[in-house]
């Protein structure tokens, strides 16, 4: 009987509540035993929560709660394949996390992963708003962790975006539920094919907040910075943590409340294309990962945007291949950081000669994020490019999609194992990585494999089964295709010895580049500088006007705030929230401009 | 045999293997890349690979051109300027964009490292 009823539990308990219940007890593990059991165990008995679920697209776990009913738990084909992808990472990154102890860090990477696992399960926007703000509180001290000063300033500007992301979101939600009376995404609108995709309208009230605060997440074009700012300057294990979650999060998010809405076509083909550029110059090889990571997301948001049931599945599948190759890559990087300090190109090549394991788990991430036949980019991203084919009116999307995907090659595919693992010889000749470290890569890479040799059980577990057995049985290894994706890459590859050859390949140099960041960090002070003589003189004109303003305003608020004023008495509860909400936000703008 | 020519031919053996703190698994995988004929022979395989990829796309495409995607050889094309487009253009993007490492702030240091 206590075995049913701990079964029954177990299978109508959210999995991400497994990974937070074993976070709060990883500080406490003194033995490495126990930390290794809590660090996997979690996600261990997650998946196996995950797997036992008692049924898809039903609220297995509810609470009331100020009037709100909120749905904890509420597994469907969507949630279940981003869940998953999250599961096994988190595994991964308990693996790969063994050989160092950081109590910290260890319990924030958890919470990390079990908030983001815990948000996809959810079934309502207040919950998700709850995690989405836990995943960003707790992968902020993954910025923190090397505890270096220039890791604290990305960590505090890393903050500010991710605190603002939930900031919109949670004024969206507050507009969007008085409006509507709404927060259960499967009640909002229509199922599409027996699935809720794509419910919020973008025209409902507070949609478009919702739509912004998705969108930082996400790392659209203009607000993607914080991404290449932050992952680069944590630690080997942090990157790695912190490529997994955030981005996919944002996307599950987009897909299950905006699939099918025209501008994430347009701005997740923008986030294909732009990253390339910056990737081709960029030093330090993780910045070259997180452009990388901004391009990949850009497929993703494009297929949500297209928003047929092709598309969604090629976003979920390209997200789940993602989260394996890019924390694959991560990781190899990661372990050359860990044995050599550093990862500039400049300063790395021929690494291979005493970290062979590591530059063939790079190598099989490479092979992957290129869509290479038989490895997992290829299953996952064919669906998004056959999506986007198949409408005729996104035509140049789609080219932008095929220019985006020589550029992985470029950036991902080639750059990386070169400068790294070959090249010039830097004559480093360091040890190769932890064991844990190379099991992790080696689990990694296997599935990166498994993917693309035998990707029917990736598209079993897809949003829209059907759609994707269809695509599987007579689309995907159909010969045109195989031979025009072998073309593609195979005489870019010639492009690359061609330019090497002639010396026209831009040779790597040290150096920052410049990116949208400057606004913030040189742009603003330098306007600010600019004002600051008319300012004080303006301040000074302010001063001797403080006293009479002060008394008028003061009256003003007390006139207005006073439990019988009329601000208290006329002024609906969710319009303060979101005044109080705005003013947050300003605050949030001035220390990042600061 | 005269030395420029024992040079070349030094040139063209491969690089000693076994190098003193090497790995075993290094030897078996990569060491044949590092011969001075390596590059050659890879492009040379590339190349046949692309070209009969595009010759069995001929073989085996339709007898109709739907639109310029299908006709056999575009992704070759495309594959090649595309990518030579995006290096390149990181010659004048490099000028433009590349400040000193310390332009934002004093170096601190490298990436973070695990405590």
């Amino acid at each position: 009987m206590t075995v049913e009823r701990l079964a029954d539990w177990l299978a109508n308990t959210n999995p991400g509540f497994f990974i937070l219940f074993a976070a709060l007890f990883v500080p406490f593990a003194r033995s490495n035993i126990v930390r290794a059991l809590l660090l996997v165990g979690g996600p261990a008995v997650a998946l196996v929560a995950l797997i036992n679920a008692d049924g898809l697209s039903l609220n297995l776990s509810t609470l009331k709660i100020l009037g709100y009913e909120l749905v904890l738990y509420r597994p469907d084909s969507l949630s279940f394949v981003f869940g998953l992808a999250f599961i096994i990472a988190s595994a991964l990154v308990g693996i790969y996390s063994l050989h160092r102890r950081d109590a910290m860090q260890d319990s924030t990477a958890m919470l990390y992963a079990g908030a983001a696992v815990s948000a996809v399960f959810v079934g309502d926007l207040i919950s998700l708003f709850i995690m989405w703000e836990l995943t960003a509180i707790a992968s902020v001290f993954q910025v923190l962790a090397p505890r270096s000063q220039d890791s604290v300033r990305a960590a505090m500007r890393y903050l500010v975006f991710q605190i603002s992301s939930g900031l919109l979101v949670l004024a969206g939600v507050c507009m969007f539920v008085s409006a509507t009376g709404q927060t259960q995404f499967a009640l909002i609108a229509p199922s599409m094919a027996g699935l809720p995709v794509g419910v919020m309208d973008i025209a409902a009230p507070g949609a478009v907040l919702i739509l912004a605060g998705f969108g930082i997440k996400a790392a659209f074009p203009m607000v993607h910075n914080w991404l290449q700012d932050a992952y680069p300057k944590t630690t080997e294990t942090g990157a790695v943590v912190l490529s997994a979650f955030t981005t996919k999060l944002a996307v599950y998010a987009l897909a299950r409340y905006f699939a099918g809405l025209e501008w994430l076509i347009w701005i997740g083909a923008i986030m294909t294309v732009f990253p390339v550029f910056f990737a081709v110059i960029e030093n330090d090889l993780r910045k070259v990962l997180a452009y990388s990571l901004n391009n990949q997301v850009g497929f993703m948001v494009c297929a949500v945007g297209i928003g047929t049931q092709l598309a969604v599945n090629g976003a979920a599948a390209h997200a789940f291949a993602h989260i394996m190759y890019k924390a694959l890559l991560f990781m190899s990087m990661g372990a050359v950081l860990y044995r050599t300090g550093t990862t500039k190109a400049t300063d790395l090549g021929g690494l291979h000669r005493t970290m062979p394991w590591t530059t063939l788990f790079c190598l099989v991430g490479a092979a992957s994020i290129s869509a290479l036949p038989f490895f997992s980019g290829f299953v996952a991203k064919s669906m998004v490019m056959s999506a986007s084919y198949a409408d005729p009116a996104l035509f140049v999307v789609w080219i932008m999609l095929l220019f985006a995907s020589a550029g992985v090659l470029e950036h991902s595919g080639i750059k990386i194992p070169y400068f790294a693992f070959f090249g010039h010889d830097s004559g480093k000749r360091p040890q190769e990585a932890p064991f844990n470290m190379l099991m992790a890569m080696g689990l990694a890479a296997a599935l990166c494999i498994l993917i693309g040799v035998s990707p029917g059980w990736l598209y079993r577990f897809l949003p829209y089964e059907q759609v994707a057995r269809e695509y599987l049985a007579s689309d995907l290894w159909t010969a045109p295709h195989v031979l025009q994706q072998l073309q593609l890459l195979v005489f870019a590859m010639l492009a690359f010895m061609l330019l090497q050859w002639r010396k026209l390949y831009p040779a790597e140099a040290p150096g920052l580049i410049l990116d949208v960041e400057w606004l913030w960090r040189r742009g603003w002070p330098m306007l600010t500088s600019a004002l600051s003589a008319p300012m004080r003189q303006l301040g000074r004109w302010a001063g001797g006007q403080a006293g009479l303003i002060n008394g008028m305003v003061g009256g003003l608020a007390r006139q207005a705030f006073a439990p019988n004023g009329w601000a208290s008495a006329k002024v609906p509860f969710s319009v303060t929230a979101v005044c109080s909400l705005a003013i947050l936000g300003l605050v949030l703008a001035i220390a990042l401009f600061r | 045999m005269s030395d420029v020519e024992k040079s070349e031919v030094k040139d063209l053996a491969p690089a000693p293997l076994g190098e003193f703190g090497e790995h075993p698994l290094s030897i078996l995988l990569f060491s044949w890349m590092r011969g001075k004929m390596f590059l050659r022979v890879f492009a040379i395989i590339l190349g046949v690979v692309g070209i009969a990829a595009i010759g069995l796309e001929i073989w085996l495409a339709q007898k109709t051109i739907r639109d310029v995607t299908s006709v056999p050889g575009f992704y070759a094309v495309f594959g090649f300027i595309a990518f030579g487009a995006a290096v390149l253009s990181g010659w004048p993007l490099g000028k433009l964009l590349r400040r000193r490492e310390d332009y934002y702030e004093t170096r601190s240091g490298e990436a973070g490292r695990d405590r």
